[in-house]
Protein backbone atom coordinates (compact mmCIF):
# COMPACT_ATOMS: atom_id res chain seq x y z
CA UNK A 1 0.00 0.00 0.00
CA UNK A 2 1.94 3.37 -0.80
CA UNK A 3 1.92 6.09 1.84
CA UNK A 4 -0.23 8.53 2.47
CA UNK A 5 0.21 12.30 1.86
CA UNK A 6 -1.26 14.90 3.63
CA UNK A 7 0.66 18.47 2.45
CA UNK A 8 0.04 21.89 4.15
CA UNK A 9 1.20 24.92 2.31
CA UNK A 10 3.83 26.41 4.09
CA UNK A 11 5.27 29.90 2.91
CA UNK A 12 3.77 29.04 -0.46
CA UNK A 13 4.98 25.56 -1.40
CA UNK A 14 3.86 22.31 -0.34
CA UNK A 15 5.26 20.16 2.58
CA UNK A 16 4.09 16.95 4.14
CA UNK A 17 4.83 17.75 7.68
CA UNK A 18 5.16 14.65 9.06
CA UNK A 19 8.27 13.58 6.77
CA UNK A 20 12.20 14.62 7.94
CA UNK A 21 13.76 16.53 5.54
CA UNK A 22 17.94 17.18 4.95
CA UNK A 23 18.61 20.70 5.68
CA UNK A 24 21.43 20.48 2.90
CA UNK A 25 19.87 18.26 0.10
CA UNK A 26 16.32 18.96 0.30
CA UNK A 27 15.35 15.55 0.46
CA UNK A 28 12.70 13.91 2.39
CA UNK A 29 12.64 11.07 4.14
CA UNK A 30 9.80 8.50 5.13
CA UNK A 31 10.02 5.48 7.32
CA UNK A 32 7.92 2.24 5.91
CA UNK A 33 8.86 0.49 8.36
CA UNK A 34 11.23 -2.43 9.27
CA UNK A 35 13.99 -0.37 8.82
CA UNK A 36 13.14 0.49 5.02
CA UNK A 37 12.98 4.65 4.33
CA UNK A 38 11.91 6.61 0.90
CA UNK A 39 13.32 8.96 -0.27
CA UNK A 40 12.34 12.34 -2.58
CA UNK A 41 13.29 15.68 -3.39
CA UNK A 42 11.04 18.09 -1.23
CA UNK A 43 8.91 21.15 -3.26
CA UNK A 44 12.12 23.68 -3.09
CA UNK A 45 14.57 21.54 -3.98
CA UNK A 46 12.18 21.22 -7.22
CA UNK A 47 11.71 24.66 -7.38
CA UNK A 48 15.53 25.40 -7.34
CA UNK A 49 16.74 22.84 -9.51
CA UNK A 50 14.73 24.17 -12.46
CA UNK A 51 12.89 21.70 -15.33
CA UNK A 52 14.20 18.47 -14.80
CA UNK A 53 16.14 16.42 -17.77
CA UNK A 54 17.33 13.16 -16.47
CA UNK A 55 18.01 11.26 -13.12
CA UNK A 56 20.21 8.53 -12.82
CA UNK A 57 20.98 6.18 -9.30
CA UNK A 58 23.57 4.01 -8.25
CA UNK A 59 22.55 0.27 -8.51
CA UNK A 60 20.41 -1.47 -5.87
CA UNK A 61 22.16 -2.93 -3.16
CA UNK A 62 25.05 -0.34 -2.99
CA UNK A 63 25.88 0.66 0.79
CA UNK A 64 25.99 4.31 1.29
CA UNK A 65 27.25 6.16 4.05
CA UNK A 66 25.77 9.88 4.86
CA UNK A 67 26.87 12.26 2.09
CA UNK A 68 27.79 9.71 -0.13
CA UNK A 69 26.48 10.07 -3.89
CA UNK A 70 23.51 7.89 -4.76
CA UNK A 71 22.46 9.65 -7.99
CA UNK A 72 22.45 12.54 -10.07
CA UNK A 73 20.25 14.74 -11.24
CA UNK A 74 20.45 17.12 -14.42
CA UNK A 75 18.49 20.47 -14.74
CA UNK A 76 19.87 23.78 -17.34
CA UNK A 77 22.78 21.46 -18.16
CA UNK A 78 23.51 21.19 -14.43
CA UNK A 79 24.75 17.90 -13.18
CA UNK A 80 24.68 17.40 -9.69
CA UNK A 81 24.79 14.85 -7.12
CA UNK A 82 21.97 13.17 -5.00
CA UNK A 83 23.69 12.85 -1.19
CA UNK A 84 22.31 9.94 1.05
CA UNK A 85 20.82 12.32 4.11
CA UNK A 86 21.10 8.95 6.10
CA UNK A 87 23.25 5.73 5.87
CA UNK A 88 21.45 2.64 4.42
CA UNK A 89 21.69 0.41 1.60
CA UNK A 90 19.92 1.56 -1.81
CA UNK A 91 17.43 -1.54 -2.42
CA UNK A 92 15.08 0.32 -5.01
CA UNK A 93 14.71 2.93 -7.55
CA UNK A 94 11.66 4.05 -8.72
CA UNK A 95 11.95 3.57 -11.97
CA UNK A 96 9.00 5.75 -13.48
CA UNK A 97 10.85 9.06 -12.17
CA UNK A 98 13.92 7.09 -14.52
CA UNK A 99 11.72 7.32 -17.81
CA UNK A 100 9.83 10.88 -16.72
CA UNK A 101 11.58 12.96 -14.29
CA UNK A 102 8.63 15.57 -14.74
CA UNK A 103 6.90 13.36 -12.18
CA UNK A 104 9.31 14.98 -9.45
CA UNK A 105 7.68 18.27 -10.18
CA UNK A 106 4.51 17.28 -10.77
CA UNK A 107 3.89 14.96 -7.29
CA UNK A 108 7.12 15.26 -5.42
CA UNK A 109 6.00 13.29 -2.35
CA UNK A 110 4.15 11.07 -3.76
CA UNK A 111 4.70 9.29 -7.32
CA UNK A 112 7.92 11.24 -7.80
CA UNK A 113 9.17 10.14 -5.05
CA UNK A 114 13.28 8.83 -5.66
CA UNK A 115 15.29 5.67 -3.93
CA UNK A 116 14.08 3.69 -1.03
CA UNK A 117 17.29 2.70 1.52
CA UNK A 118 17.12 -0.16 4.19
CA UNK A 119 19.09 0.77 7.22
CA UNK A 120 20.88 -0.87 10.11
CA UNK A 121 17.42 -0.23 12.79
CA UNK A 122 14.15 0.61 12.53
CA UNK A 123 12.52 4.51 12.44
CA UNK A 124 14.39 7.45 10.78
CA UNK A 125 17.99 8.27 12.19
CA UNK A 126 18.41 11.75 13.83
CA UNK A 127 20.91 13.57 13.55
CA UNK A 128 21.14 16.46 10.41
CA UNK A 129 18.06 15.76 9.29
CA UNK A 130 14.58 18.02 10.43
CA UNK A 131 11.36 16.26 12.04
CA UNK A 132 8.08 16.92 13.84
CA UNK A 133 5.64 19.40 12.49
CA UNK A 134 6.61 22.84 14.14
CA UNK A 135 10.44 22.25 13.21
CA UNK A 136 9.71 21.35 9.59
CA UNK A 137 7.85 24.14 9.21
CA UNK A 138 9.92 26.77 10.98
CA UNK A 139 13.10 25.74 8.78
CA UNK A 140 11.04 25.57 5.78
CA UNK A 141 9.70 29.10 6.22
CA UNK A 142 13.35 29.96 7.24
CA UNK A 143 14.77 28.48 4.14
CA UNK A 144 11.89 29.98 1.66
CA UNK A 145 12.16 33.32 2.98
CA UNK A 146 16.42 33.37 2.85
CA UNK A 147 15.81 32.59 -1.19
CA UNK A 148 13.68 35.05 -1.45
CA UNK A 149 15.78 37.70 -0.17
CA UNK A 150 18.66 36.47 -2.13
CA UNK A 151 16.13 36.25 -5.50
CA UNK A 152 15.98 32.91 -5.93
CA UNK A 153 12.49 31.87 -5.76
CA UNK A 154 9.63 34.31 -6.82
CA UNK A 155 7.65 35.97 -4.26
CA UNK B 1 41.43 39.48 -1.71
CA UNK B 2 42.09 35.93 -1.76
CA UNK B 3 43.44 34.42 -5.39
CA UNK B 4 41.65 33.49 -8.53
CA UNK B 5 44.17 30.59 -9.53
CA UNK B 6 44.46 31.23 -13.40
CA UNK B 7 45.75 27.76 -15.10
CA UNK B 8 46.36 28.29 -19.28
CA UNK B 9 47.29 24.55 -20.63
CA UNK B 10 47.85 25.63 -24.29
CA UNK B 11 46.66 22.83 -26.51
CA UNK B 12 46.30 19.48 -25.07
CA UNK B 13 44.89 15.99 -26.02
CA UNK B 14 41.05 15.18 -27.00
CA UNK B 15 41.07 13.15 -23.44
CA UNK B 16 43.07 15.94 -21.48
CA UNK B 17 40.78 18.66 -23.00
CA UNK B 18 38.24 16.83 -20.38
CA UNK B 19 39.81 15.00 -17.70
CA UNK B 20 42.07 18.64 -17.05
CA UNK B 21 38.93 20.36 -15.61
CA UNK B 22 37.62 17.64 -14.15
CA UNK B 23 40.57 17.01 -12.10
CA UNK B 24 40.64 20.96 -11.35
CA UNK B 25 37.29 20.62 -10.06
CA UNK B 26 38.72 17.53 -7.38
CA UNK B 27 40.78 20.04 -6.22
CA UNK B 28 38.77 23.26 -5.49
CA UNK B 29 36.34 20.82 -3.94
CA UNK B 30 39.37 19.69 -1.66
CA UNK B 31 40.53 23.09 -0.74
CA UNK B 32 42.63 24.82 -4.11
CA UNK B 33 41.55 28.20 -4.66
CA UNK B 34 38.73 28.91 -7.53
CA UNK B 35 40.19 28.49 -10.91
CA UNK B 36 39.80 29.88 -13.73
CA UNK B 37 41.06 27.27 -16.88
CA UNK B 38 41.87 27.58 -20.47
CA UNK B 39 42.37 25.27 -23.09
CA UNK B 40 42.10 24.05 -26.97
CA UNK B 41 41.87 20.29 -28.04
CA UNK B 42 44.54 19.42 -30.59
CA UNK B 43 42.67 17.18 -32.33
CA UNK B 44 38.52 16.79 -33.39
CA UNK B 45 36.55 14.62 -30.60
CA UNK B 46 32.86 14.22 -29.85
CA UNK B 47 31.80 15.22 -25.96
CA UNK B 48 28.68 13.18 -24.24
CA UNK B 49 26.77 15.12 -21.76
CA UNK B 50 26.45 12.93 -18.73
CA UNK B 51 23.14 11.87 -18.75
CA UNK B 52 23.00 11.03 -22.13
CA UNK B 53 23.11 7.50 -23.82
CA UNK B 54 26.25 6.69 -25.85
CA UNK B 55 23.94 5.45 -28.24
CA UNK B 56 22.73 9.26 -29.75
CA UNK B 57 26.62 9.30 -31.15
CA UNK B 58 27.26 7.60 -34.50
CA UNK B 59 29.84 5.45 -32.89
CA UNK B 60 30.75 3.17 -35.65
CA UNK B 61 31.01 6.35 -38.07
CA UNK B 62 33.23 7.72 -35.17
CA UNK B 63 35.57 5.26 -34.93
CA UNK B 64 36.18 5.07 -39.02
CA UNK B 65 36.61 8.88 -38.78
CA UNK B 66 38.95 8.75 -35.65
CA UNK B 67 37.07 10.42 -33.59
CA UNK B 68 37.54 9.71 -30.09
CA UNK B 69 33.77 10.23 -27.62
CA UNK B 70 34.50 11.11 -23.81
CA UNK B 71 31.60 11.84 -21.85
CA UNK B 72 31.99 14.74 -19.57
CA UNK B 73 29.84 15.06 -15.95
CA UNK B 74 28.28 18.23 -16.70
CA UNK B 75 25.32 18.06 -18.90
CA UNK B 76 24.03 18.79 -22.03
CA UNK B 77 24.18 16.29 -25.27
CA UNK B 78 26.23 15.57 -27.79
CA UNK B 79 28.61 18.37 -29.32
CA UNK B 80 31.37 18.30 -31.82
CA UNK B 81 34.78 19.80 -30.91
CA UNK B 82 38.26 20.70 -32.61
CA UNK B 83 40.94 23.24 -32.59
CA UNK B 84 39.07 26.13 -33.49
CA UNK B 85 37.08 26.08 -29.84
CA UNK B 86 38.73 27.73 -27.14
CA UNK B 87 37.47 26.05 -23.69
CA UNK B 88 37.30 28.06 -20.68
CA UNK B 89 35.75 26.33 -17.06
CA UNK B 90 35.35 28.10 -14.32
CA UNK B 91 35.74 26.26 -10.92
CA UNK B 92 34.32 27.37 -7.48
CA UNK B 93 33.34 26.17 -4.05
CA UNK B 94 29.65 24.90 -4.17
CA UNK B 95 29.26 26.93 -1.19
CA UNK B 96 29.96 29.92 -2.98
CA UNK B 97 26.84 29.77 -5.29
CA UNK B 98 23.33 30.38 -5.67
CA UNK B 99 21.39 27.39 -4.57
CA UNK B 100 19.52 27.84 -7.31
CA UNK B 101 20.80 26.16 -10.75
CA UNK B 102 19.85 28.83 -12.96
CA UNK B 103 21.08 32.06 -10.69
CA UNK B 104 23.80 29.86 -10.31
CA UNK B 105 24.58 29.31 -13.88
CA UNK B 106 23.98 33.02 -14.69
CA UNK B 107 26.00 34.44 -12.25
CA UNK B 108 29.09 32.29 -13.05
CA UNK B 109 28.57 32.85 -17.45
CA UNK B 110 28.01 36.46 -16.86
CA UNK B 111 31.93 37.78 -16.54
CA UNK B 112 32.67 35.29 -19.98
CA UNK B 113 29.77 37.57 -21.62
CA UNK B 114 32.08 40.57 -20.37
CA UNK B 115 34.68 39.42 -22.25
CA UNK B 116 33.41 38.56 -25.26
CA UNK B 117 32.02 42.43 -24.99
CA UNK B 118 35.23 43.14 -24.11
CA UNK B 119 36.43 41.58 -27.82
CA UNK B 120 34.34 43.81 -29.36
CA UNK B 121 30.95 40.60 -29.57
CA UNK B 122 27.73 42.28 -28.20
CA UNK B 123 26.96 38.95 -26.81
CA UNK B 124 24.26 38.57 -23.83
CA UNK B 125 22.78 36.22 -21.65
CA UNK B 126 19.44 35.33 -23.00
CA UNK B 127 16.45 34.62 -20.59
CA UNK B 128 17.46 30.97 -21.38
CA UNK B 129 20.55 31.07 -20.23
CA UNK B 130 21.90 30.95 -23.13
CA UNK B 131 25.28 32.97 -24.39
CA UNK B 132 23.84 34.85 -28.01
CA UNK B 133 24.39 37.86 -30.02
CA UNK B 134 22.33 40.90 -29.33
CA UNK B 135 20.71 43.43 -31.23
CA UNK B 136 23.74 45.24 -32.31
CA UNK B 137 26.14 42.77 -33.48
CA UNK B 138 27.74 45.21 -36.10
CA UNK B 139 29.98 43.40 -38.26
CA UNK B 140 30.31 40.07 -37.00
CA UNK B 141 28.02 38.48 -39.76
CA UNK B 142 25.91 36.78 -36.67
CA UNK B 143 22.72 37.46 -36.59
CA UNK B 144 20.85 38.65 -33.35
CA UNK B 145 20.04 35.97 -30.85
CA UNK B 146 22.23 33.35 -32.65
CA UNK B 147 23.91 31.02 -29.70
CA UNK B 148 28.16 31.73 -29.72
CA UNK B 149 28.80 29.33 -26.62
CA UNK B 150 27.77 26.00 -25.75
CA UNK B 151 27.71 25.81 -22.04
CA UNK B 152 27.34 23.25 -19.58
CA UNK B 153 27.66 22.56 -15.75
CA UNK B 154 28.22 20.16 -12.58
CA UNK B 155 28.55 19.93 -8.86
CA UNK B 156 31.80 17.68 -8.40
CA UNK B 157 32.09 16.94 -4.46
CA UNK B 158 32.58 20.67 -3.00
CA UNK B 159 33.21 22.48 -6.40
CA UNK B 160 30.78 23.73 -9.28
CA UNK B 161 32.15 23.91 -12.83
CA UNK B 162 30.61 25.86 -15.24
CA UNK B 163 32.34 25.59 -18.86
CA UNK B 164 31.56 27.21 -21.80
CA UNK B 165 33.52 27.67 -25.27
CA UNK B 166 34.99 30.55 -27.62
CA UNK B 167 33.73 29.23 -30.97
CA UNK B 168 36.57 30.63 -33.47
CA UNK B 169 35.10 28.41 -36.40
CA UNK B 170 31.74 25.63 -35.89
CA UNK B 171 31.89 22.75 -38.09
CA UNK B 172 28.16 22.49 -38.84
CA UNK B 173 28.20 19.43 -41.03
CA UNK B 174 30.41 17.45 -38.51
CA UNK B 175 28.54 18.65 -35.95
CA UNK B 176 25.69 16.86 -37.20
CA UNK B 177 27.74 13.73 -38.98
CA UNK B 178 28.07 12.39 -35.50
CA UNK B 179 24.79 12.17 -34.30
CA UNK B 180 23.03 8.60 -34.37
CA UNK B 181 19.78 9.87 -36.57
CA UNK B 182 18.43 9.26 -40.01
CA UNK B 183 19.98 11.12 -42.46
CA UNK B 184 16.90 13.54 -43.04
CA UNK B 185 16.92 14.23 -38.86
CA UNK B 186 20.46 14.98 -39.40
CA UNK B 187 19.87 17.03 -42.22
CA UNK B 188 17.29 18.93 -40.13
CA UNK B 189 19.69 18.74 -37.37
CA UNK B 190 22.42 20.56 -39.95
CA UNK B 191 19.79 23.35 -41.04
CA UNK B 192 18.83 24.49 -37.44
CA UNK B 193 22.36 24.84 -36.36
CA UNK B 194 23.76 26.61 -39.52
CA UNK B 195 20.74 29.30 -38.28
CA UNK B 196 21.04 29.31 -34.59
CA UNK B 197 24.69 28.46 -33.54
CA UNK B 198 27.70 30.72 -35.08
CA UNK B 199 31.26 31.02 -34.41
CA UNK B 200 32.16 35.07 -33.92
CA UNK B 201 35.27 36.84 -34.61
CA UNK B 202 36.16 37.53 -30.98
CA UNK B 203 40.07 37.37 -30.80
CA UNK B 204 40.95 34.19 -28.87
CA UNK B 205 43.60 36.00 -26.89
CA UNK B 206 41.27 39.22 -26.27
CA UNK B 207 38.46 36.98 -25.02
CA UNK B 208 40.96 34.85 -22.45
CA UNK B 209 42.86 38.16 -20.98
CA UNK B 210 39.20 39.91 -20.80
CA UNK B 211 37.69 36.40 -19.02
CA UNK B 212 40.74 36.66 -16.15
CA UNK B 213 39.78 40.18 -15.96
CA UNK B 214 35.89 39.91 -15.93
CA UNK B 215 35.76 36.68 -13.59
CA UNK B 216 38.30 38.13 -11.11
CA UNK B 217 36.39 41.58 -10.92
CA UNK B 218 33.16 39.16 -10.50
CA UNK B 219 34.21 37.38 -7.78
CA UNK B 220 36.33 39.32 -6.11
CA UNK B 221 39.18 37.72 -6.54
CA UNK B 222 42.80 38.42 -7.32
CA UNK B 223 44.08 36.53 -10.55
CA UNK B 224 47.23 35.02 -10.43
CA UNK B 225 48.63 32.42 -12.63
CA UNK B 226 48.91 28.72 -11.64
CA UNK B 227 49.43 25.01 -12.28
CA UNK B 228 48.03 22.08 -10.92
CA UNK B 229 48.57 20.58 -7.60
CA UNK B 230 50.55 17.12 -7.20
CA UNK B 231 47.19 15.69 -5.64
CA UNK B 232 45.49 16.92 -8.81
CA UNK B 233 48.05 15.34 -11.05
CA UNK B 234 47.72 12.56 -9.35
CA UNK B 235 44.03 12.57 -9.97
CA UNK B 236 44.31 13.90 -13.40
CA UNK B 237 45.61 10.37 -13.84
CA UNK B 238 43.75 8.56 -12.74
CA UNK B 239 40.96 10.20 -14.85
CA UNK B 240 42.95 9.95 -17.86
CA UNK B 241 42.59 6.13 -17.20
CA UNK B 242 38.60 6.21 -16.44
CA UNK B 243 37.33 8.52 -18.96
CA UNK B 244 39.06 5.87 -21.29
CA UNK B 245 37.37 2.71 -20.40
CA UNK B 246 34.00 1.27 -21.82
CA UNK B 247 32.36 1.92 -18.81
CA UNK B 248 32.71 5.14 -18.44
CA UNK B 249 31.60 5.92 -22.03
CA UNK B 250 28.32 3.97 -20.88
CA UNK B 251 27.84 6.43 -18.26
CA UNK B 252 25.17 5.88 -15.16
CA UNK B 253 22.25 5.77 -18.39
CA UNK B 254 24.06 1.98 -19.43
CA UNK B 255 21.01 -0.16 -20.20
CA UNK B 256 18.50 2.16 -21.02
CA UNK B 257 17.15 1.64 -24.11
CA UNK B 258 16.81 5.07 -26.20
CA UNK B 259 13.18 6.48 -26.27
CA UNK B 260 10.54 5.98 -29.20
CA UNK B 261 10.59 9.78 -29.46
CA UNK B 262 13.70 12.36 -28.54
CA UNK B 263 15.25 15.77 -29.18
CA UNK B 264 18.48 16.98 -30.29
CA UNK B 265 18.80 20.21 -29.05
CA UNK B 266 20.32 23.17 -31.05
CA UNK B 267 19.75 25.94 -28.27
CA UNK B 268 16.92 26.80 -26.26
CA UNK B 269 13.38 26.93 -27.85
CA UNK B 270 15.11 25.26 -31.06
CA UNK B 271 14.73 21.50 -31.42
CA UNK B 272 14.90 18.39 -33.69
CA UNK B 273 12.14 16.19 -32.82
CA UNK B 274 12.49 12.24 -33.93
CA UNK B 275 9.91 9.51 -33.75
CA UNK B 276 9.81 6.13 -34.63
CA UNK B 277 7.49 3.14 -34.10
CA UNK B 278 7.40 0.05 -36.22
CA UNK B 279 4.93 1.93 -38.39
CA UNK B 280 5.96 5.68 -39.10
CA UNK B 281 8.46 7.86 -38.41
CA UNK B 282 8.50 11.73 -37.96
CA UNK B 283 11.11 14.16 -37.84
CA UNK B 284 10.16 17.68 -37.25
CA UNK B 285 12.42 21.20 -36.51
CA UNK B 286 10.35 22.91 -34.15
CA UNK B 287 10.94 26.58 -33.63
CA UNK B 288 9.76 28.77 -31.07
CA UNK B 289 7.18 25.56 -29.71
CA UNK B 290 6.30 25.50 -33.19
CA UNK B 291 6.73 22.47 -36.16
CA UNK B 292 9.01 25.07 -39.02
CA UNK B 293 9.30 21.81 -40.92
CA UNK B 294 8.37 17.57 -40.60
CA UNK B 295 8.91 14.81 -42.98
CA UNK B 296 6.60 11.90 -42.28
CA UNK B 297 7.15 8.45 -43.73
CA UNK B 298 4.45 5.43 -43.03
CA UNK B 299 3.23 2.82 -45.06
CA UNK B 300 -0.07 3.26 -44.14
CA UNK B 301 -0.73 6.68 -44.98
CA UNK B 302 0.27 5.26 -49.08
CA UNK B 303 0.99 8.85 -50.30
CA UNK B 304 -0.65 11.15 -47.94
CA UNK B 305 2.13 11.44 -45.77
CA UNK B 306 3.93 14.48 -47.50
CA UNK B 307 0.19 16.45 -47.00
CA UNK B 308 -0.08 14.87 -43.50
CA UNK B 309 3.29 16.44 -42.57
CA UNK B 310 2.81 20.15 -44.38
CA UNK B 311 -0.05 20.19 -41.91
CA UNK B 312 1.74 20.08 -39.11
CA UNK B 313 4.07 22.84 -39.55
CA UNK B 314 3.09 26.21 -37.61
CA UNK B 315 0.95 23.86 -35.20
CA UNK B 316 2.79 23.53 -31.73
CA UNK B 317 4.43 20.34 -30.86
CA UNK B 318 1.16 19.60 -28.97
CA UNK B 319 -0.70 20.51 -31.28
CA UNK B 320 0.79 18.19 -33.80
CA UNK B 321 0.51 15.35 -31.53
CA UNK B 322 -3.29 15.69 -31.37
CA UNK B 323 -3.26 15.81 -35.23
CA UNK B 324 -1.43 13.29 -35.49
CA UNK B 325 -3.29 11.12 -32.80
CA UNK B 326 -6.29 11.17 -35.62
CA UNK B 327 -4.59 9.95 -38.65
CA UNK B 328 -4.42 6.26 -37.91
CA UNK B 329 -3.26 3.47 -36.62
CA UNK B 330 0.17 5.26 -37.63
CA UNK B 331 -0.12 8.59 -36.01
CA UNK B 332 -1.61 7.59 -33.11
CA UNK B 333 1.71 5.16 -32.48
CA UNK B 334 3.51 8.34 -33.36
CA UNK B 335 1.12 10.81 -31.04
CA UNK B 336 1.93 8.09 -28.24
CA UNK B 337 5.89 8.20 -28.60
CA UNK B 338 5.67 12.21 -28.95
CA UNK B 339 4.07 12.23 -25.15
CA UNK B 340 6.49 10.95 -23.18
CA UNK B 341 8.57 13.63 -24.76
CA UNK B 342 10.25 16.88 -22.84
CA UNK B 343 11.05 20.20 -23.90
CA UNK B 344 13.47 20.37 -21.51
CA UNK B 345 17.11 22.49 -21.78
CA UNK B 346 19.48 19.43 -21.66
Amino acid sequence: MEPTTELAQVAGFSVDLARAYDRETHLWVLDLGGGRLRLGLDALGVETAGTLAALAFVEPGTDLAPGEPFGSLEAAKFVGPFLAPVAGRLVAVNEAVLGDPSLVERDPYGAGWLVEFDTAGPGVPGGALVAGADAVAAWFTATVDDYRLKGLVAE
Amino acid sequence: VETLRVCDFGRVSARRSQTLWHALAHGVSAGAAPTLSFMRPARPYVGLGYHRPAAEVDLAWCREAGLPVYRRKAGGGVVYLDDAQLFFQITVPAASVPAARGAALRQLLAPAVAAWRAAGIDAELDPAGEVVVGEAPGGTGVSPGVKICGHAAAQIGEAVVVVGNLIERFDHAAAARVLALPPDARAEVGRLMRRFVAATPADAATFQSAAVTAYGEALDLEPVPGTMSGEERLHLAHLDTRFATARWLAGPVAGRPLPAARTVKIRAGVFVVTAETAAARLVAGVVSDRVERAVLAAPEWNGAARGLAAGLEGLSLSEARGRLASAGAAGAGLANALAGLRMTAA
